[in-house]
């Protein structure tokens, strides 16, 4: 196991690498990948990777690298790709069908605004744009936490009782091109983590048969069900391979959602990614002057695990949802699905969302004191509030 | 949970809902329109609805149609309808009557009175109509799939007692014209209704269940794919594999399966090729260098981009291939040949397969009649023919050289054979008739081109005239002019476009500096005095126009008056046709091909080749000799060969017609152009002075990549590729069709080129 000073997307690139070649006794690792900022060092890694039994195939847009990777995880093969962006918007259609075939495809997205206006910089936009798809998500805030998440993401995904993709997210640049360094864990090490892929409906050339064809409304209902009830094992299944993942690589690689200062805290901010890194630490200098706050960061959003989320917050009286994204007409989409959790369970909570690294805008302590300082002063929720902007009524040309 | 249909879909009770069931096309929706249309017409609140799923022609599908004098509030599917209408009969079982009403009307499309279904629907009313022959007789839809939702409207009216001048307001509402209400009407008039009887099942109707419990699963191994629904029973037509008759085949005089081994090149199975090949022709290295090729004349691709070069690739299959024929079957029965010539030849060689034992008779010296002396080296080189002549005889076939047969040998010949046949070709030259025959002058094209051969003759110097235009002359005119002469002039009556000789042999003359005097008929011929060096003639023609084609479908020439002219000569060559010379049969005797001469001998004879037919070439005279051997074996072995003429059937076809396909039947467009390989010629200056072979054949088959395997199946495989269903496969050389889910769509049959899919009606 070595350590290395390395982008985020070589720690991506690598880890979708080792974790095809420990397929190579099965049906080895086949894929499609197109390139995209900030995304293209993965493809570029995984393109150059000596695979022992399979490869990479090069496509023409993204839609065609779903297609592929839907094909070779189809036949059995370990099947994964990567993209960004307008790239997920037009990988969108196989992105949902892979999900409803229950493929276990491991997809990495680095989180980038979604145009026009054309933007490169981090926002969540692209990959909350999928969240509907049957695909697990999470969302991670450093290089290592990519790499761990990367690799327990296939043993998740494949696993019997789960069989769902999974996409693994990162913020553009804060992360993708951010080098640090970041353990290269050994490939025997990856081959005794992950078991051989054994997909249950894999198709066979010389044994025709179609998969997902016409099907009336009760059999779609029962194909849904099973997508949901899948969906409710995830949080099990995950400790379990979270458990492994430790056990092999003696690091954990975290939990669905990971709290600091949360015990006795009266308001809890709840932030993904970058953006929870830097709230820890303000909430970390806050908490030594005294104040009762804590900090809630959500690594899976889907399944969106709500039960731990109101088990995190149970002191808090305000919870502050930070949003890099944002759900035109509507909000925040954490702070959808945060309101969504407590309603009806707690509604005694003041649940405000704060709109804030939009279109890659820097979201630096300051902002982070700013919310906490607009929470705190708060007797109601109301609408989302728009960080680094002056909210008004539109000019009307 | 599971919820039982219909709960809580309860209706008014003035409503009255309708259950169409009907294959996709028959207008099973548009029934149901029409219904509610009628009612609407007359002020209810109406509904009509189909119930889509993947459904396409021919596919079970279900459509609904409810009315109410109170408005309708509901937009569930029908569950427990008051009447149920089947547009096909095929789909008459318990699941049409699933909920039905208890009393409620079945009405049937078919041609069976209702009394036939009682058994199976005894607590219904029911009523039948032949729809299908209604809509057919109407021409509506298509005789495949009739529309018959008109005629079913008609019927309706009856059953449900709507005045018909109300469903005929719905059907004119509707645009519906002329043949459909016409159709309505008579539907009205001949449905049979049929009551229920006094005794019927009571027993209430149990409605069908929504589905209950866990559809299948997707991850679910096989069971990964839902229920497999057998498409092949929506389909009204299914492919099937059928072989026609290349043109090429079917024009061969020698019966060759042209298409079979320009396939066989193709694949640059050269040795395949000339296998097939020697199932007809034991010279196909000598046709493939004299033979006219009528082939290449009938070629479909010559609406493309020329013929294939079908006389080189048989050259080449005969040159490159190889394969020796052996013989099949030994037999006792001793079978004597007169005449070593093409026609000879070939009976003997496929009676030697046969296991017969073969003697040739020929009176020359040489065995191959006019092939060793009527064609010239630089067209037929001498060891081509002596190659594929002892190939023949390497079958153990005696010839006798040297020994003529006349009328009385023949007759001796007849008791110790048990089969004759006279093969002996055209022995007699047409004559000038000018007075100055048989002079050394005026000479027989034949007699020269065998001094030519023997090397016994030089025309150094002379101005050769030679008459006529058939390949005799055209040989003996270039031949001339190898030989020295100093100018030669074909002298013909009609023009090029009649000439009977080898188009492109023609051209080559020219090429070499032969000249053609076209449209001239000799009348007179007239010695001039020496010059002490050679002789001279003055040969007077007369102009010739053309005129209304004769009986060989040429235009006839037609002399024009005072048109007179004179050419100078110092050698006359006449290539004017042979006749045949019936000498050796007893006087009176009919000689006719493919006939056994009866009455003449107790031993079976046939006159074969030329002899027979005058036909002229050697491709006719394989074909000839070819089908007087296996009537031959027929007559002495009593077996029943058939004389195959054309290709033979391939393997796994379904259907083999006996029609030529022509250039319209084929799909040209599928084909790149590509021009036709003509392979090089010897220099000019060379074939003006020597006797070496003029084409020097191609070097390679891709030639026979052009053959466009016309009506027959070459294993393209687009079928498959294209077969959108992935129903349609190739295994080996069987085309396998899953009937159980072809749809029929034609697909298949609209991608082969070469028409080998044809689709049946069900």
């Amino acid at each position: 196991m070595a350590v290395q000073v390395v982008t985020g997307n070589h720690a991506a690139g690598y880890a979708l690498s080792v974790a095809g070649e420990a397929n190579r006794k099965a049906r080895g690792v086949a894929c499609g990948i197109y390139p995209i900022t900030p995304q293209t060092e993965i493809v570029e890694y995984v393109a150059g990777f000596p695979f022992s039994k399979g490869r990479v195939v090069p496509v023409e847009s993204e839609h065609s690298a779903m297609a592929v990777s839907m094909g070779a995880s189809i036949s059995g093969a370990r099947a994964f790709t990567a993209s960004s962006s307008n790239g997920l918007a037009y990988m969108a259609e196989n992105i949902m069908v892979a999900g409803y075939y229950r493929l276990p495809i491991v997809m990495v997205a680095v989180n980038r605004t979604l145009g026009p206006p054309w933007n490169i910089w981090a926002d969540q936009g692209d990959t909350l744009m999928l969240r509907d798809f049957a695909w697990l998500q999470f969302y991670c805030e450093d290089n290592q936490e990519v790499l761990d998440t990367t690799l327990l993401a296939f043993r998740l995904a494949e696993n019997r009782r789960i069989l769902l993709p999974a996409l693994i997210c990162m913020d553009a640049f804060i992360v993708s091109h951010t080098q640090t360094e970041t353990v290269l864990p050994e490939q025997n090490e990856v081959d005794a983590f992950l078991p051989e892929l054994d997909l249950p409906h894999r198709l066979h050339y010389n044994e025709a048969r179609t998969l997902g064809g016409l099907a009336w409304p009760h059999e779609g209902l029962s194909m849904r069900l099973e997508i949901d009830e899948a969906m409710k094992r995830v949080p099990d299944v995950y400790q379990e391979c979270r458990e492994s993942f430790l056990e092999v690589f003696g690091r954990d690689p975290g939990d669905v959602i990971q709290m600091f200062a949360t015990d006795d805290a009266e308001m809890v901010v709840i932030a993904t990614g970058t953006v929870a890194t830097t709230a820890r630490e303000v909430v970390r200098r806050r908490r030594k002057a005294g104040e009762k706050i804590g900090l809630v960061k959500l690594k899976m959003f889907r399944p969106f695990p709500a039960a731990a989320l109101r088990d995190a917050c149970q002191s808090a009286t305000h919870l502050a949802v930070l949003d890099r994204n944002y759900a035109a007409g509507s909000g925040g989409i954490f702070w959808q699905e945060t309101r969504a959790a407590f309603q009806g369970y707690r509604d005694d909570v003041l649940i405000q969302n704060y709109l804030a690294g939009l279109c890659g805008g820097d979201v630096t302590p300051a902002v982070i004191d700013e919310v906490l300082a607009d929470l705190g002063s708060r007797s109601e929720a109301g609408e989302p509030v728009w960080m680094g902007i002056e909210a008004g009524e539109e000019t009307l040309q | 949970m599971g919820v039982a249909a219909g709960k809580g879909c309860r209706r008014s009770e003035a409503m009255i809902e309708i259950r169409i069931h009907g294959r996709g096309g028959q207008g099973g929706v548009t029934l149901a329109k029409l219904i509610a249309t009628s009612r609407f017409l007359e002020g209810l609140s109406v509904q009509a609805f189909g119930l889509y799923a993947a459904e396409r022609s021919g596919a079970p599908i279900q459509a609904f149609c409810r009315y109410s004098d109170e408005p309708i509030t509901n937009r569930n599917l029908i569950y427990e309808p008051d009447h149920v209408i089947v547009l096909d009969p095929t789909l008459v079982g318990p699941p049409i009557a699933a909920g039905l009403k208890i009393g409620g009307w079945i009405l049937i499309n078919s041609p069976q009175s209702p009394e036939e279904y009682a058994g199976q629907f005894p607590r219904h009313r029911l009523a039948a109509v032949d729809a299908t022959s209604i809509a057919r007789d109407n021409n509506l839809g298509t005789r495949s799939v009739p529309i018959v939702n008109t005629a079913l409207a008609g019927a309706v009216c009856k059953i449900l007692a709507i005045p018909l001048h109300e469903m005929r307001a719905a059907l004119e509402h509707l645009g519906f014209k002329g043949s459909n209400l016409t159709a309505a009407t008579r539907a009205c008039e001949e449905v049979r209704q049929l009551a229920l009887s006094n005794e019927f099942d009571h027993t209430e109707e149990v409605a069908a269940p929504l589905p209950e419990g866990r559809g299948p699963s997707i991850l679910a191994g096989a069971g990964g794919s839902l229920p497999a629904i057998k498409t092949g029973q929506w389909a009204s037509e299914q492919p099937h594999r059928q072989q026609l008759i290349p043109p090429c085949n079917h024009i061969c005089p020698a019966g060759n399966n042209v298409q079979g081994f320009l396939n066989a090149l193709a694949r640059q199975e050269t040795d395949e090729a000339l296998e097939i090949l020697l199932r007809t022709t034991p010279f196909p290295s000598i046709c493939g260098r004299a033979c006219p090729a009528p082939c290449m004349e009938a070629c479909n691709r010559i609406e493309l981009d020329g013929a294939v070069n079908v006389r080189q690739m048989e050259r080449y299959a005969g040159d490159h291939g190889q394969v020796a024929p052996e013989a099949l079957a030994v037999r006792d029965e001793r079978i004597a040949i007169i005449g070593s010539g093409p026609a000879g030849l070939t009976a003997a060689y496929h009676l030697a397969r046969f296991g017969y034992r073969v003697k040739v008779f020929e009176s020359g010296p040489d065995i191959g009649g006019l092939l060793r002396t009527g064609i010239p080296e630089f067209r037929l080189p001498g060891d081509v023919v002596a190659r594929e002549i002892d190939r023949i005889l390497g079958l153990g076939i005696i010839v006798e050289t040297d020994h003529r047969i006349d009328r009385q040998s023949l007759l001796d010949l007849a008791r110790n054979h048990d089969a004759l046949l006279v093969a002996t070709g055209l022995q007699q030259q047409r004559d000038l008739r000018l007075g100055m025959d048989g002079t050394e002058t005026v000479v027989q094209g034949i007699d020269f081109l065998d001094h030519v051969h023997r090397g016994d003759v030089r025309v150094d110097g002379e101005d050769v005239l030679v008459i006529g235009g058939g390949n005799t002359a055209i040989d003996a005119a270039r031949s001339a002019l190898r030989l020295g002469a100093r100018s030669v002039r074909v002298v013909y009556r009609r023009t090029r476009i009649e000439m009977p000789a080898i188009r492109e042999e023609i051209d080559e003359a020219i090429e070499e500096g032969v000249a053609l005097e076209l449209l001239s008929l000799p009348v007179a011929l007239q010695e001039e005095p020496s010059d002490g060096i050679r002789r001279h003639q003055r040969l007077t023609c007369r102009r010739m126009k053309l005129g209304e084609p004769d009986e060989s479908r040429r235009r006839a020439p037609v002399e024009i008056p005072g048109s007179e002219f004179e050419l100078a000569c110092n050698r006359v060559i006449l290539a004017l046709g042979q006749s045949r010379d019936l000498s050796v049969f007893p006087e009176g005797t009919e000689v006719r091909e493919g006939t056994q001469l009866l009455g003449l001998l107790e031993t079976p004879l046939f006159a074969i080749g030329d002899l027979a037919t005058g036909d002229g070439t050697v491709a006719g005279a394989i074909g000839s000799g070819r089908r007087a051997a296996v009537r031959i074996h027929n007559v002495l072995s009593g077996e029943n060969l058939q004389i195959s003429e054309h290709a033979e059937a391939l393997r796994d076809v379904d259907a083999w017609r006996d029609d030529v396909i022509r250039a319209d039947a084929m799909k040209l467009h599928v084909f790149e152009r590509q021009p036709a390989s003509e392979g090089d010629s010897l220099a000019l200056s060379e074939r003006r002075s020597t006797f070496d072979e003029v084409h020097m054949g191609l070097e390679d088959s891709s030639e026979a990549t052009r053959c466009l395997s016309c009506g027959v199946c070459n294993e393209c495989d687009l079928c498959c590729t294209y077969c959108p269903e992935g129903v349609l496969k190739r295994v080996g050389h069987r085309l396998e069709f899953d009937y159980a889910y072809c749809k029929g769509c034609g697909v298949c049959m609209a991608e082969c080129p070469r028409n080998v899919i044809f689709m049946s009606h069900l």
